[in-house]
């Protein structure tokens, strides 16, 4: 699919922009993944694997991590301030989406996403996988103080759900949505209550891909959200979900395929505010 | 061999045939209309117990047949278990190893039965919330291997190879053309890879148009191994809408307590899928009041005791001392 109607189509790289750019200086590839599992039997040559639960989050507090442990990790994987970072993974590309957010959360330049993740890559007869890691020269990495603007923290949420002019959009599933289930089966995270933000729009992340989980163009991702869901694009947006890395996809497309002004990612999602006493809640 | 004195050389002269089909038998006590017997095909009569063995011999012999097997390259396979068991024993029955990768949802039996019948297994986390048409964790996972290590392992890839399907027009299908004498109006299956539906459908459309397939899914969200909602099927390239005239949704938790009533009525041990499918079937024979069903049940109860305490809590109770 093409992405030059997206506002910012600078950040997606397609599959083949990858396989051609394989190896050139300048450019590295970090498949983010919910563990290391798939990375580790089998990833795109070159690729560095990164961990979401064990290396992008703080491992005691609840949180992201400090700008100290981003330095560490990207000069770990040798990754420089100016290089290109194109990011991919698992479950289409959620997790990678919430690193992209992360990197721009400290201010890396260049990073993109691959369309389609690791699922599109692995299915293409001309795409390669290996298991050898890649051979790294650690860099000395400098991060940017943290830009909090990309992120939503739960007394703004309270505000915007309170009446400021803000849009929510909830990407969980329908039935997270409704309350029918707090998680999708299985799932650890939870939360003490079911449902959904009062206000918030039900905008599934899985509306803004195709069949192939490459992004939908923005002639309709404008009228999915705009059109037919009512995001007003001249007011702020607040995305959420459960955990914060399904909101990071979502994130990703109002921000830089639609070029939303001004959109925050809530990676409390719903495993804090439904969990927080006398807030309330629909159903 | 002789199936009249049932001696065989191996195991593999007792895998099913026309010659040799899984029996019939019919429902009893539980079909409420005289006018629509019901039978169940007893896949578990297979010798590595279950339906999967048509497929999975089907698979085995085409990649040893097409040289993709030997000097030390063995298969990778998704599995929800019964392909997992029927090709790790006969695999290593005949010289090969095969990597199971399973999700962790499926019954603890079916994880251990896989190492008994000699796969290294792989357990991954549960899909957390998949997209139509992007496949699932233990799917993708097995393809990686298949690719990153080709050297290791060939894939037999039972979502997408044409053999599958392939196995049940050859076997599943001819079987039950014989054994009901072509009075077979309905057929009722479950969509899992979907190879036994479209396979036998296929044959058995070649002798009579106008039998009706009937395939029965569990409702989303559902805990029945092996069995797909349709909007999991995508990860399935076999599934042909042309070959199926019904699709039913049954609640999942029907498949335990039919299962439970099919054991305890019919003397039929029989799985949940089987449940689902039998509950199924009752609609429909309900629905038609006439004709002559068959419907293929995939594997008994013995693997999913721990699944079937779960569903049905009164079954643990008074198993303590």
């Amino acid at each position: 699919m093409t992405n030059i109607n997206y506002s910012n189509p600078e950040v997606l790289v397609e599959t083949d922009w990858v396989k051609h750019n394989l190896g050139k200086p300048g450019i590295k590839l970090v498949e983010i993944d919910v563990d290391t599992k798939a990375y580790e039997a089998g990833h795109i040559p070159g690729a560095v694997g990164f961990n979401w639960q064990t290396q992008l989050q703080d491992q005691v507090r609840r949180d992201i991590i400090s700008q100290e442990a981003f330095e560490k990790l990207l000069g770990g994987a040798g990754i420089s301030p100016n290089d290109t970072v194109v990011l991919y993974g698992d479950n289409n590309n959620w997790f990678s989406a919430y690193g992209f957010w992360l990197f721009k959360i400290y201010g890396h330049k260049d990073v993109r996403l691959m369309n389609g993740g690791r699922v599109k890559w692995l299915n293409e007869n001309d795409k390669q996988l290996t298991t050898e890691l890649p051979k790294i020269v650690p860099t000395h990495y400098h991060a940017a103080a943290p830009d909090l603007e990309l992120r939503a923290m739960l007394p703004e949420v309270l505000q915007a759900q309170s009446g400021k002019n803000c849009n929510l959009v909830d990407v969980r599933s329908h039935d997270e949505f409704t309350g029918k289930v707090i998680a999708p089966p299985g799932m650890t995270e939870t939360a003490q209550r079911g449902g959904h933000i009062p206000g918030a729009k039900s905008v599934p992340w899985s509306m803004a891909v195709g069949p192939d989980g490459t992004f939908k163009s923005a002639q309709e991702l404008r009228a999915l959200y705009v059109d037919q869901k009512g995001v007003d694009p001249k007011t702020d947006t607040i995305a959420y979900c459960r955990i914060g890395e399904r909101a990071s996809h979502t994130w990703f497309v109002l921000k830089y395929l639609l070029g939303l002004p001004n959109v925050k990612s809530y990676d409390g999602s719903w495993t804090e505010y439904g969990s927080i006493v006398g807030v309330p809640i629909e159903k | 061999m002789n199936h009249q004195t049932r001696v065989y050389e191996n195991i593999f002269e007792m895998l099913p045939s026309e010659e040799n089909p899984t029996p019939l038998v019919r429902i009893n006590k539980l079909n409420p209309c005289a006018e629509f017997p019901l039978y169940a095909k007893l896949e578990w009569m297979n010798p590595f117990g279950s339906v999967k063995d048509r497929a999975a011999w089907e698979l085995l012999r085409d990649l040893e047949t097409r040289g993709e097997l030997g000097n030390g390259r063995g298969m990778v396979e998704p599995t929800s278990g019964n392909t997992g068991i029927s090709l790790a024993a006969m695999a290593r029955a005949r010289g090969h190893r095969l990597l199971a990768v399973v999700p962790n949802k499926i019954p603890l039996e079916k994880k251990v039965l896989l190492k008994i019948a000699g796969a290294d297994l792989e357990v991954i986390s549960d899909e957390l919330c998949p997209a139509p048409g992007l496949g699932d964790g233990s799917i993708n996972l097995a393809k990686t291997h298949a690719k990153a290590s080709s050297h290791k392992y060939a894939m037999p890839n039972q979502y997408e190879n044409p053999k599958n399907a392939e196995a049940h027009f050859k076997t599943t299908g001819p079987e039950i053309w014989k054994q009901t004498e072509g009075k077979i109006t309905h057929l009722f299956a479950s969509l899992g890879t979907c190879g036994t539906v479209i396979g036998t459908s296929k044959f058995l459309r070649t002798k009579n148009p106008d039998i009706k397939i009937i395939a029965v899914q569990p409702t989303e969200g559902h805990d029945v191994p092996g069995l797909r909602n349709v909007s999991q099927l995508g990860v399935s390239k076999l599934f042909d809408s042309s070959l199926v005239d019904d699709i039913l949704e049954i609640d999942f938790h029907l498949a335990y307590t039919r299962a439970l009533e099919l054991c305890q009525n019919e003397g039929l041990l029989a799985g949940p899928s089987s449940g689902l499918i039998f509950e199924g079937a009752l609609e429909i024979v309900r629905r038609d009041q006439k004709g002559h069903g068959v419907m293929i049940f995939p594997d008994n109860i013995f693997k999913y005791t721990s699944n079937m305490t779960k569903h049905i809590p009164g079954l643990s109770s008074g198993t303590q001392p």
